[in-house]
């Protein structure tokens, strides 16, 4: 994509705005309980529109129309899952965590088992599961940026964290439950009126389910190429370059690892060009390739007319039409057990919602549960909202402009398909896009940035370090935290630049719904369940889930491990989802030992008290005073 | 409304509270009620989405279906989930409020 001032204007005013919204929200925050927990004073519309903002990540906004794109039907699991998981988060979590009145998962974990050891546990998963989760934010911010603007990678990180911080630090939750709620209305905004504008002028969604065969470009196209950059032919192709240049041919696609896709975002193939024992071609002025795989040699301008099948680069799996729009495509049919991939991908999507700390952490902003649960059930009405315009996007990026497959830039489509009306109409929606995109990075930061902040200012320093410290030593602390945590996450950011690091999301939530999830549906439904029990599930599922995907990182790296995992389908798919094991492991861990060595934690009849009774009773306390 | 401050709790209340065993016996009944709402919400959902792929592998036939042009399995997955959603979630907030009440009403 070219350098754009209309993005460049989208990102700067989105900037400014949340730094204004935020200066202005930071009037209201002064005491302990604004910082990490505004107060408990928002109303279930605000908060429901924070909550939202937050949850709508780079991966949502950007990621999933990619996805789509990329894999067709399958990857509609994603942005259904995710909005589902707020269902189960409604259904079994909202009402009762906040009732009881802890502020963190690990308050919970303390305050449920009588434990400060578990505590210290699930701090550490939630210093891991939120770190992971905002490198990949931080790194779509640059990436953004370098895309969208031409300004160097550096840039979009340094903006983004600097903005989030001052925002997190100046005011705390107070500060950004009004700038994630504003986020919010721009992210809806911003992917509903491109989408529906490029639906009415591009004749209707039918527009890429009408042919069967593979995606054609529909214009005449010019790809920049790189010496080393890997297309794959699906079909004999005739092509002119710039200058002379050599490519490496071979016939047929490339090996792939079945399943090699993580939660959020498609990882690519390590080193495909590894494996190309081609003939070399010579090629000057037109040329006809046929079908199979090339590796440039050189760098050039090479022309395709239009109706030329389109390339593929490396990190995409060739697909007919019919094979992308229908079930079991590319993402789980490659696997080679489509049934088994789907369930594990639906199990992980889904559970691991309600494990992810920055999204409990909310639901302590509500006064009491019958608010918790009326935010909850607004933010499933925004969700859905939201999530039905993602594979729009994608379903109309294979249709007009399927040169993205070629270049790598599927996960920009977003970006790209605005400008495509043209004219004014065109730079005005890319800035709009530019603007939600920048919103949807900044504002799951910022929520991270507080549940990173709350766990190390809160558990860490308030329990641990200094238990005796007054309100103000706390206030600094959580700032101080704040800081740190988004320093640390932007120079994370930094050094790993463009590596693909979208795998630890996909660990993230796999751990997430491997440990946390059931700890708290048990711990909340279960008065039986003991401490011992649920930490030997927390450890056992958390550790497993870990140990799974980090054997499939490492299959990228080992080709007789990936070769092995290669003829191991099944296991490989396991590996990669591990959460139709996992979970149930964790589950009967769980009550395996509760039932084994019974012995709840004493006093749990009063904890279910306070979980489960009624506001109405008038009975409650909680754990950070107002 | 609420327990008055200054007014006398009633003995049911104060089992519940100290959890007396008739007290426990109170609770339970509460958190099963609460509970069985809960899991047959989410079973129905569940259901709705187990059963999509078990239809793409043993009657293809529904993968070719289309509505205006677009593939039936998109539209009932891609749009058709959040409708259900939000239905279900309606349904729950507006039946665990009434739990709770009736509850209240009970100890009161």
């Amino acid at each position: 994509m070219s350098p754009s001032s209309a993005a460049v204007f989208g990102l700067l005013a989105m900037a400014a705005l949340s730094l204004a919204a935020g200066l202005f929200a930071r009037r209201f925050a002064h005491t302990t309980s604004d910082f990490m927990v505004a107060a408990r004073a928002v109303s279930p519309r605000i908060n429901a529109a924070a909550i939202s903002g937050e949850y709508l990540s780079a991966a949502s906004f950007l990621g999933i129309a990619g996805l789509v794109m990329q894999y067709g039907y399958d990857v509609l699991w994603y942005p259904v899952g995710y909005a589902a998981g707020y269902l189960l988060l409604l259904l079994f979590i909202a009402g009762p965590l906040r009732r009881f009145g802890a502020y963190t998962i690990p308050d919970f974990a303390e305050g449920r088992f009588d434990s400060p050891r578990f505590r210290r546990l699930a701090v550490g998963l939630v210093l891991v599961i939120g770190f992971f989760y905002a490198l990949p934010q931080v790194e779509a911010a640059g990436i953004t940026v370098e895309t969208a603007s031409g300004l160097p990678y550096w840039v979009g990180v340094v903006v983004v964290s600097g903005v989030v911080i001052a925002n997190v630090t100046a005011g705390g939750m107070r500060g950004i439950t009004l700038v994630q709620s504003l986020q919010f209305a721009v992210k809806v905004f911003a992917i509903s009126l491109p989408a529906f504008l490029l639906l009415l002028h591009f004749g209707g969604p039918a527009t890429p389910f009408g042919s069967a065969g593979l995606a054609r470009l529909p214009q005449k196209t010019t790809y920049q190429v790189t010496a080393g950059e890997l297309w794959q032919l699906p079909a004999a192709t005739e092509l002119r370059v710039s200058q002379p240049t050599t490519v490496t041919w071979q016939r047929g696609g490339l090996v792939r690892a079945p399943g090699a896709v993580s939660a959020e975002v498609a990882a690519p193939p390590s080193r495909p060009q590894a494996r190309i024992r081609g003939r070399r071609l010579a090629i000057s002025g037109r040329a006809l390739l046929p079908k199979g795989t090339v590796i440039w040699q050189g760098a050039a301008a090479v022309t395709l007319a239009a109706g030329t099948a389109a390339p593929y680069a490396s990190s995409t799996p060739v697909s007919t039409n019919t094979a992308w729009m229908g079930p079991f495509g590319p993402l789980a049919g490659g696997s080679g057990h489509s049934l088994l991939f789907t369930y594990s991908l639906i199990m992980a999507i889904l559970l691991g919602t309600i494990g992810l700390p920055h999204i409990l952490v909310r639901f302590y902003t509500n006064p009491d549960a019958r608010a918790s649960r009326r935010t909850a059930l607004v933010v499933l009405v925004m969700l859905g909202a939201f999530y039905i315009w993602p594979p729009v996007y994608g379903a109309l990026g294979r249709a007009l402009d399927p040169s993205l497959y070629g270049s790598n830039l599927t996960d920009s489509v977003v970006l790209v398909l605005p400008s495509l009306l043209g004219g004014w109409l065109g730079q005005l929606l890319l800035a709009v896009v530019s603007a939600g995109a920048f919103a949807a990075f900044t504002s799951t930061l910022s929520g991270l940035l507080v549940s990173l902040a709350g766990a190390l200012g809160h558990d860490v320093y308030g329990r641990w370090l200094r238990p005796e410290a007054g309100p103000v030593a706390r206030r600094r602390a959580f700032q101080l935290a704040a800081l740190l945590s988004g320093v640390v996450a932007a120079g994370l950011g930094l050094m790993v630049g463009q590596f693909n690091i979208s795998v630890l999301v996909g660990w993230a939530f796999a751990i997430a719904a491997s440990s946390f999830f059931p700890l708290l549906v048990l711990g909340i439904w279960w008065p039986r369940l003991t401490t011992a029990g649920a930490a030997l599930g927390v450890a056992l599922g958390g550790s497993l889930a870990t140990l799974a995907i980090v054997t499939t990182m490492v299959a990228t790296v080992a080709p007789s491990l990936e070769l092995f995992l290669a003829r191991e389908s099944a296991l490989a798919v396991l590996l990669s989802q591990p959460a139709i094991v996992t979970v149930p492991v964790a589950f009967l861990a769980m009550v395996g030992v509760s039932w084994l060595r019974p012995g709840p934690p004493a006093g749990v009849a009063a904890k279910m008290v306070q979980l489960h009774a009624p506001e109405l009773l008038g009975l409650r306390r909680d754990y950070i005073p107002e | 409304m609420a327990q008055l401050p200054g007014s006398d709790p009633s003995p049911r209340l104060l089992e519940f509270e100290e959890q007396t065993e008739v007290g426990g016996l109170y609770l339970q009944a509460l958190m099963r009620r609460q509970l069985r709402l809960s899991l047959t919400l989410a079973l129905t959902f569940v259901a709705f989405l187990g059963v999509q792929p078990l239809l793409s592998t043993f009657w293809p036939p529904w993968t070719a279906i289309k509505l205006a042009g677009i593939p039936l399995p998109w539209l009932v997955l891609g749009v058709g989930s959040y409708p259900l959603l939000i239905w279900l979630g309606s349904l729950y907030v507006s039946r665990a409020e009434e739990v709770d009440e009736e509850f209240t009403d009970l100890l009161r």
